[in-house]
This record gives structure tokens, C-alpha cells and sequence, in this order.
């Protein structure tokens, strides 16, 4: 969503693109659902290309505080994850 | 209208969700499918493994954005609950008051007609001594509750378990505790998913 306002089935693409293509399984609608809920998204109704109008979910404040926020804790937790496997010695083939 | 939409449509219907904001997300559903099977995919493509549950999709989303309407907790509206409670009570409080008072008058009247038969002179205005008017026995008395005292206190023992059963009842189908009211919630939660109160009907 940080790309650019899209809609349901345009966001299941994009993460399809980028090799995430479980996330959007039909879980990506509850997931919209629950942002807009929280008000981290803002929606907006408008026309896509010759489709019918769809619902265009994007960032609002306190979703972009929350992406920013979430990503300093996904870093932090990849981080100590990498350090402990850097410590496991994995023998590759004979 | 897809298949997989109308069952869709069904749950949300079911579910309380209010009806311009289902037909929202059914349009929306629609046009996602619609466009996934013209660049020659299928509904699988946008909806996953959840194409083959449309209820519980239709319920994880509704219940997601906080649309569904306040679910009962129990299946009977609780006028309708409170009204069987209260009989139940009603009914094993009486059957186990009667049933003292059947057991505590024939203790008294035995023991007055005891009394009486011992001293005959000492009966008081109302014929024997310490005997409630209701609860007096005339002069028959020792003999039917010598012929009749087993069968009475069988009698009066069974009035006293049917309301005390009566009372345990009402106790059980009352509380939030008891096995009608766990599977009741059991089934709720299934038919829900995550129960979700808050209703917005603004979303």
C-alpha cells in the first residue's frame, strides 16, 4: 500500500509479484478489513481501468506511523534472527 | 451474480450485517473475481483455499471490519429465558416447601396426638396441645398415621426431591456456567468465528 492506493484483488497482485502469495489468499480482505477498522487505511470509491468502480484502500497518518513503526520491528526481530542462525553451521552436499 | 458471492450474500444476511455495506463488499467480491477470470484466472486466484468456505469467509470479513450485529448469546431471547428459569424455580420451591411443611406438620401432629392419647384431659381449645389448626388431627388421628405414615412420608420425600431437582434445574439452566449454556456459547462461536460486538453500522 506504501506504493500507491490500490484495491482488493490489485493487492493480492502485487504481493503475488513479490513471491507473497499466501498472504493474499483470501485473507487479504479480512486483513483491509480489520485496517480500516483500526483507522490505519482510508478508502475511497473510484472508477478503475474500464471495471466498475472499486474501493481503493491507502495509508492514512496513523497507518503510515504504524507501517513505519512496523518495519523498525520487523528489522529489529529479522536482525536477532539472522545473528542466531549466523551461528549454525550448515553443511552443503558432498 | 457468482455463486460463490450469493452464498456470500447469505451469511452477511444472516449475520446482521447491514445491508449497504454487504452489497459494498459483494460488489467489490464480484468485481475482484470478475476481473481475475478475465485475465483467464478463477475465483481460486483471488480468494485462495477460502473459495470452498464462502460462510466462514463471509463471516472472517464482516467480522474483521466490525459489521456484524451483536450476536445473542443464548439461542432464546432472555425474556423467554428468564420466564422457564423463574417456572422452574416457581415450581421446585413451592413442591419443596410443601414437602417440609407435610413432614414438619406430621412431627408435630404425631407428637400432639401422642400427647393427647397419653393425656387425654390436657387437650387445649383446639383439641390437642401445640397443633396448628390446619395441621390438627381429630380423634382418628394415631390410627391414620399408623396406617398411613410410610406411604405419607414416602409421598412428602418425593414432592421434596422433585423440587429440590426442580430448583437445581432452574440454578443450571440460569448460569453462565452450566453444560446448556458452554454448548450454547460453543455454537455461537463456531457459527461466528471471532464474536465480535462492536457493531459499526457506519462501516
Amino acid at each position: 500500500m506504501g506504493e500507491g492506493p490500490a484495491y482488493g484483488y490489485e493487492m493480492t497482485k502485487r504481493l503475488r509479484a513479490r513471491g507473497l502469495s499466501i498472504v493474499g489468499e483470501g485473507s487479504i480482505y479480512p486483513l483491509l478489513g480489520r485496517l480500516e477498522r483500526d483507522g490505519l487505511v482510508e478508502t475511497r470509491r473510484a472508477a478503475s481501468n474500464g471495471g466498475p468502480p472499486r474501493k481503493y484502500y491507502s495509508l492514512s497518518p496513523d497507518g503510515q506511523r504504524a507501517l513505519e513503526a512496523g518495519v523498525t520491528e520487523w528489522q529489529t526481530a529479522r536482525d536477532a534472527v539472522d545473528g542466531a542462525l549466523g551461528l549454525v553451521k550448515v553443511e552443503v552436499g558432498p | 451474480m457468482n455463486d460463490f458471492v450469493e452464498e456470500c450474500r447469505r451469511e452477511w444476511r444472516r449475520l446482521g450485517v447491514p445491508d449497504p455495506i454487504a452489497n459494498e463488499m459483494a460488489a467489490d467480491l464480484a468485481a475482484d473475481i470478475e476481473e481475475a477470470e478475465a485475465e483467464g484466472g478463477s475465483a481460486e486466484d483471488v480468494l485462495g483455499n477460502s473459495v470452498f468456505d464462502p460462510q466462514r469467509f463471509a463471516a472472517s470479513w464482516a467480522g474483521a471490519r466490525g459489521v456484524t450485529a451483536p450476536q445473542p448469546l443464548f439461542d432464546e431471547p432472555p425474556k423467554r429465558r428468564g420466564v422457564l428459569a423463574v417456572a422452574l424455580a416457581g415450581f421446585g420451591a413451592f413442591f419443596a416447601l410443601a414437602a417440609v411443611a407435610l413432614l414438619l406438620g406430621r412431627r408435630s401432629a404425631s407428637a400432639a396426638i401422642s400427647v393427647r392419647t397419653i393425656f387425654p384431659g390436657r387437650a387445649g381449645p383446639y383439641g390437642s396441645v401445640g397443633v396448628a389448626p390446619s395441621l390438627r388431627f381429630p380423634s382418628f388421628g394415631p390410627q391414620f398415621v399408623v396406617q398411613h405414615g410410610g406411604a405419607f412420608v414416602l409421598f412428602a420425600g418425593l414432592m421434596l426431591l422433585l423440587g429440590v431437582v426442580a430448583l437445581g434445574l432452574a440454578v443450571m439452566y440460569w448460569s453462565p456456567w452450566s453444560p446448556w449454556s458452554r454448548h450454547r456459547l460453543k455454537v455461537h462461536a463456531r457459527e461466528v468465528g471471532r464474536p465480535n460486538r462492536s457493531a459499526r453500522s457506519g462501516r
